[in-house]
């Protein structure tokens, strides 16, 4: 590869023929026409990439719409984004809203804004306090989610699997935030099937949990439980059937 | 072709002695084909089954592979993904034992047997090595042509697990005393059916050839996935080939 790529920064109105540079930086309100190959990327008005993306470092602080894939190394996003194909992000952090129309799959994905995805999310770790709706499949080797909103997914798999309500403290001001991005709604998480080697749950609706050692938290409506190992079963959790297998 | 046995995955992670947490691990790895996931509504809610020789054929060989190569590689091993840029020695390639040698010599006169071919060639020439005893020269060139010509663009990434096969076909029309026999060469995913009056003169499972040709490069001293491999893991490896779980498959071995 050359080393002379080019960097561009688009402050008013423009546009910008794809292809490979070093830096682009979208202040005012800029299009890329075509496939992205850069090191950085930053979005602080509104943005908009028609072709995939392969980036070291994309920020959007603005509003950002990418209309393919998109692979980064580092993706922060604390405006709004979206994405029209699959995310494959090593590091994927959101404080804002983001909305993917395929997979997400990255090592560690942080979300305290609002998510929206209609494929898969697969990370090492995963993280939320936000809200989120995820209509696939949400796995990680530990999950961890402090519920601030409504959250679903249509499974949970994993190592560690732990759903907790936001404490009282700092919680309050942030569940508050996180409604607004979210429109409001009970703090829960919804879903079929929950599948881990270690589960801790609260609040937590589901068909199904399957895990090694479980722990049922408050608020919790689990129609079916099986462990293999240990069950505790907290008063304020309602579980119809529980089953050691 | 009946329905493959299936296993839950309860059972599967009892009987292979493993976790949820690798279970899901591995299939993020793309270590476990997304298709073989199979969900089933059950008394006890949403399960999710396997076919049951695949799966624990798969799993036994992670098992057995994932001390010496970190997960990411193995995905490259072990699955048909693939990467297209790889490229293999002639001379390795002959020295893969069930290539057949004819087949070699022909496709590949132009070359010294220290030239490299790419992986999608290597791939075809497997294809081809699995024909040899039943087609016709003029079948085997059929098929080549459709897997290297124009329509056979892409078909690398399309050879996935979803069970692409390659079918190799003969029909006899006859009308007014004159017959003729034709040859067709087809591609589909999972099982197709054809009209009764076609012969389906064999049948390719691709995935398993490119599988097994990976699985012979990968093995050796010059390996160029950048995994080096251990003689124990070749007895690992050979134990799948052709796999339990294609009966139909004529295994056209030397």
């Amino acid at each position: 590869m050359n080393d002379e790529r080019r960097s561009v920064s688009i402050s008013g109105s423009g546009s910008l023929g794809g292809g490979e540079y070093a830096r682009v930086v979208i202040s005012g309100s800029g299009r890329v026409d075509g496939e992205l190959v850069a090191e950085e990327l930053r979005i602080s008005g509104s943005g908009k990439i028609s072709g995939r993306t392969e980036i070291g470092q994309i920020s959007v602080s603005g509003s950002g719409v990418f209309g393919d894939e998109v692979i980064a190394e580092e993706m922060r996003i604390s405006g709004s984004a979206r994405v029209d194909g699959p995310v494959q992000a090593k590091e994927l952090k959101c404080s804002g809203s983001f909305r993917a129309g395929g997979d997400i799959s990255g090592d560690y994905v942080k979300i305290s804004g609002s998510l929206r995805v209609s494929g898969d999310v697969e990370a090492d770790i995963f993280k939320a306090s936000g809200g989120f709706g995820i209509d696939g499949l949400l796995s990680a080797d530990k999950v961890e989610i402090h519920l601030g909103g409504r959250c679903s997914a249509r499974e949970v798999g994993g190592e560690k699997i732990c759903v907790e309500r936001i404490g009282s403290l700092g919680g309050a001001l942030l569940s508050g935030l996180v409604k607004m991005f979210t429109g409001g709604g009970a703090a829960e998480l919804r879903t079929t099937q929950v599948e881990g080697d270690e589960i801790h749950l609260e609040c937590t609706v589901a068909d199904v949990v399957r895990g090694k050692r479980v722990e049922i938290g408050p608020g919790c409506r689990i129609a079916s439980v099986e462990y293999t190992e240990t069950l505790k079963v907290h008063d304020d959790a309602t579980v119809e059937r529980q089953q050691k297998v | 072709m009946d329905e493959e046995r299936l296993i839950s995955k309860k059972e599967v992670l009892e009987k292979m002695g493993i976790s949820y947490g690798q279970l899901y691990r591995w299939k993020r790895k793309g270590l476990i084909p997304e298709v073989w996931f199979i969900r089933r509504s059950t008394f006890t809610g949403q399960e999710t089954f396997f076919p049951r020789d695949k799966i624990l054929e798969r799993i036994g060989r992670i098992k057995d592979m994932k001390d010496e190569h970190p997960l990411d590689d193995l995905a490259e091993l072990i699955t048909t993904r693939v990467n297209a840029k790889l490229n293999v020695a002639l001379a390795r390639l002959a020295r893969v034992g069930w290539l057949d040698e004819d087949l070699l010599r022909t496709c590949c006169v132009d070359r010294a047997p220290g030239d490299a071919v790419s992986i999608w060639e290597a791939f075809v020439l497997g294809v081809l090595s699995r024909l040899r005893r039943t087609a016709r020269d003029e079948e085997i060139d059929l098929v080549r042509r459709t897997l290297t010509g124009k329509r056979g663009n892409g078909l690398l990434e399309r050879v996935s697990e979803n069970g692409l096969n390659l079918y190799l076909l003969r029909k006899r029309v006859a009308s007014g005393g004159i017959s003729a026999q034709i040859s067709l060469v087809a591609l589909a995913e999972g099982r197709a059916v054809f009209d009764p009056e076609i012969e389906v003169v064999e049948t390719v499972d691709l995935p398993t050839v490119l599988q097994r040709i990976k699985l012979d490069l990968a093995d050796g001293e010059e390996s160029t996935t950048g995994g080096e491999s251990s003689p124990g893991e070749r007895e690992a490896s050979a134990g799948g080939d052709g796999g339990p779980g294609h009966p139909r498959e004529r295994e056209v071995e030397p």
